[in-house]
């Protein structure tokens, strides 16, 4: 699903610099992805999502150079083949959680918001116990709760390839437990590729392989 | 760049925010709309001043202030101007110099000016009776469109006039006044305004008035004990009754002391004869002491150059005031899309172009604008159609 090879990126005047000589996944394979702050995981899934342009080398994923897109191409592929689930809930506070649901449906994903899109968001929220606060706004929700609509989110498209980046960081155990179960369930239902950036070492039991993004960047693969 | 999506957002952001936007709007807003409406108004005004001012030629006063006189003859406010003797007006009249209307707009009833006048006025002014008849008889009144209208007042009621003082106990009672006529709507001050005989406004001064006759009291309770005076004048006490309404029965009662020559009137319109007589008058009148002949045009004229002066500054500060709210609204834009970077950002993760979020901010700020523009434009249709009624209700 995923092909990275001979990839390196630097931000502009940053002495940081990403160096991967190979890293791959699997399609259906659930990643974690882990190393310290700064290590470079977030960068490396910006890279993945085509948000960010490697210098030299190559991504590929589901078989296509996506660094090599033009930045609507860039758009389109965001939009059409990736579930993105970020730390901070990233929910819009003027729509409702039914509305930020299907906001990338909104954004142009799929067909629009049509009657299948309804109904995946309303399965989706009642799986994910948040049913009764689809009509209800961010600021009314709990943090869990936010999370657990962003997940939705991100899940709703069916999108060949989810990024969760620490998508539980925000959350208490019970919640933990409860967002990364719905995000592999809801995966390996699809079909859909994971890759999720985590801190916590109780998660990783739950994926089928563990990187560690300091020790990819130094030739191997943890 | 997906628009349904831009305008679902864009109108989402805005409901949820909606006591900013209706800020922003009534702001923006009130900026176009100040200025506008008050050129608009102020041009209203200037029309309805100006059709009167320059169809009246000339207008005798004692010498004071124009615009006071042009006021109390024409739009019959200001009422506590200096008088004229009546006998001036008949001087005009009598040289043939022109036509002579006087005017005594001093006294009120109900809020509406009373106009002592002559049957000429009328037909100067093509005023037109609606219902009822002209004026006959003393003490009759014909009161204007508005007037009627206002009051409920039909020919056969009645009014009465305002007393000036109302502790002076030797002050003038009020006059009642039979009303014979109402006038056909002009869209004037006459529409305003109780029109009677100049003389019936002389007797409300209390110039002319009607008493019992002494002779026919029967006893002498109601005489003034002079005994011992010597100056074998016979005068009545307090107890004989005064008329305050000019009936049929009593109407040969009403008398004037003196010589009305001497009787005031506020103004007067003065139609020269030709412009022979008109530039005899004006010179005339120029060097008259104690009097003053005006044209009503040119004082308007010279009200309104004033007037469009102050307009120019007050629009100049409210464009200053505008520019400054719009800067504000500005503002308030861009600080507000500071803090939605973050949303911006994420709309951008998930697959919005660059495009879309300019979009979406180009539609908010339109939609403001497009408002205000909206809203102000139909506040000056309003203002178009609501602004001649009230300068009329202003003005008279």
């Amino acid at each position: 699903m995923i092909r990275c090879e001979q990839l390196r990126f630097a931000y502009p005047g940053d002495a940081f610099e990403l160096c991967i000589e190979e890293f791959a996944v699997a399609a259906g394979e659930a990643v974690a992805l882990v190393g310290p702050s700064g290590c470079g995981k977030t960068t490396l899934m910006n890279l993945i999502s085509a948000l960010l342009v490697p210098h030299s080398g190559s991504i590929l994923v589901g078989g296509v150079e996506v660094s090599r897109y033009p930045l609507s191409a860039r758009q389109h592929f965001r939009l059409g083949k990736i579930g993105l689930v970020p730390q901070n809930f990233e929910l819009l506070d003027y729509l409702s959680v039914r509305e930020n649901i299907l906001l990338p449906f909104r954004l142009g994903a799929g067909s629009g918001v049509d009657a299948r899109a309804r109904e995946r968001c309303e399965e989706l929220a009642g799986k994910s116990g948040i049913s009764e606060h689809l009509g209800r706004y961010p600021d009314q929700l709990s943090q869990g709760e936010r999370q657990r609509a962003a997940l939705c989110r991100g899940l709703v498209t069916a999108a060949p390839l989810l990024l969760a980046d620490e998508p539980t960081g925000n959350l208490d155990p019970g919640n933990q437990d409860r967002i990364v179960s719905l995000l592999l369930e809801e995966a390996r239902r699809i079909g859909s590729t994971v890759l999720m950036i985590t801190h916590d070492p109780v998660l990783l039991p739950r994926f089928d392989r563990v990187v560690d993004v300091l020790a990819l960047r130094k030739g191997g693969v943890s | 760049m997906n628009l349904g999506g831009v305008f679902f957002l864009g109108w989402r952001y805005l409901g949820r925010n909606r006591a900013k936007t209706a800020m922003l709007v009534a702001a923006f807003t009130l900026v176009w709309l100040l200025p506008a409406g008050i050129a608009l108004v102020v041009g209203k005004v200037e029309s309805h001043l100006r059709v009167r001012a320059e169809g009246t030629p000339l207008l005798l006063g004692q010498a004071g202030s124009a615009l006071e006189l042009v006021f109390n003859g024409l739009y019959f406010t200001k009422p506590a101007i200096a008088t004229l003797r009546h006998g001036e007006t008949e001087a005009i009249s009598e040289s043939g110099l022109g036509t002579v209307i006087p005017l005594y707009a001093r006294y009120a009833a109900a809020n509406h000016r009373i106009v002592g006048t002559t049957l000429d006025y009328f037909d100067f002014r093509g005023l037109r009776i609606g219902e009822g008849r002209g004026l006959i008889d003393l003490g009759e009144c014909v009161v204007g469109a508005a007037v009627g209208e206002a009051n409920g007042i039909a020919p056969g009621d009645s009014i009465i006039s305002t007393p000036e003082t109302l502790f002076d106990l030797s002050g003038v009672y009020p006059l009642k006044m039979k009303v014979v006529g109402v006038l056909e709507a002009s869209g004037t001050p006459d529409d305003a305004a109780i029109f009677v005989d100049l003389k019936t406004a002389w007797i409300i001064e209390g110039l002319g008035h009607g008493h019992e006759e002494a002779a026919r009291l029967g006893d002498e309770a109601r005489l003034v004990d002079l005994s011992g005076s010597g100056d074998g004048i016979v005068r009545l006490n307090a107890s004989v009754v005064e008329y305050n309404e000019v009936t049929v029965e009593n109407v040969d009662a009403f008398h004037f002391h003196g010589d009305t020559s001497d009787y005031p009137v506020s103004a007067a319109i003065v139609i020269p004869a030709d412009a022979k007589g008109q530039a005899i008058l004006k010179g005339r009148y120029e060097v008259a002491g104690g009097l003053q002949l005006v044209s009503p045009g040119a004082e308007m004229g010279e009200l309104f150059a004033t007037v469009f002066s102050v307009q120019n500054l007050v629009l100049r500060l409210l464009g200053v005031i505008g520019s400054a709210t719009l800067a504000i609204g500005a503002l308030v834009f861009l600080l507000s899309n500071r803090l939605r970077r973050g949303e911006f950002r994420h709309l951008h993760h998930l697959g919005a172009d660059p495009g879309t979020v300019r979009a979406l901010i180009a539609f908010e700020a339109g939609f403001v604008l497009a408002a205000s523009l909206l809203l102000a434009g139909a506040g000056l249709c309003v203002l178009q159609v609501v602004a001649p009624i009230l300068v009329r209700q202003w003005l008279g």
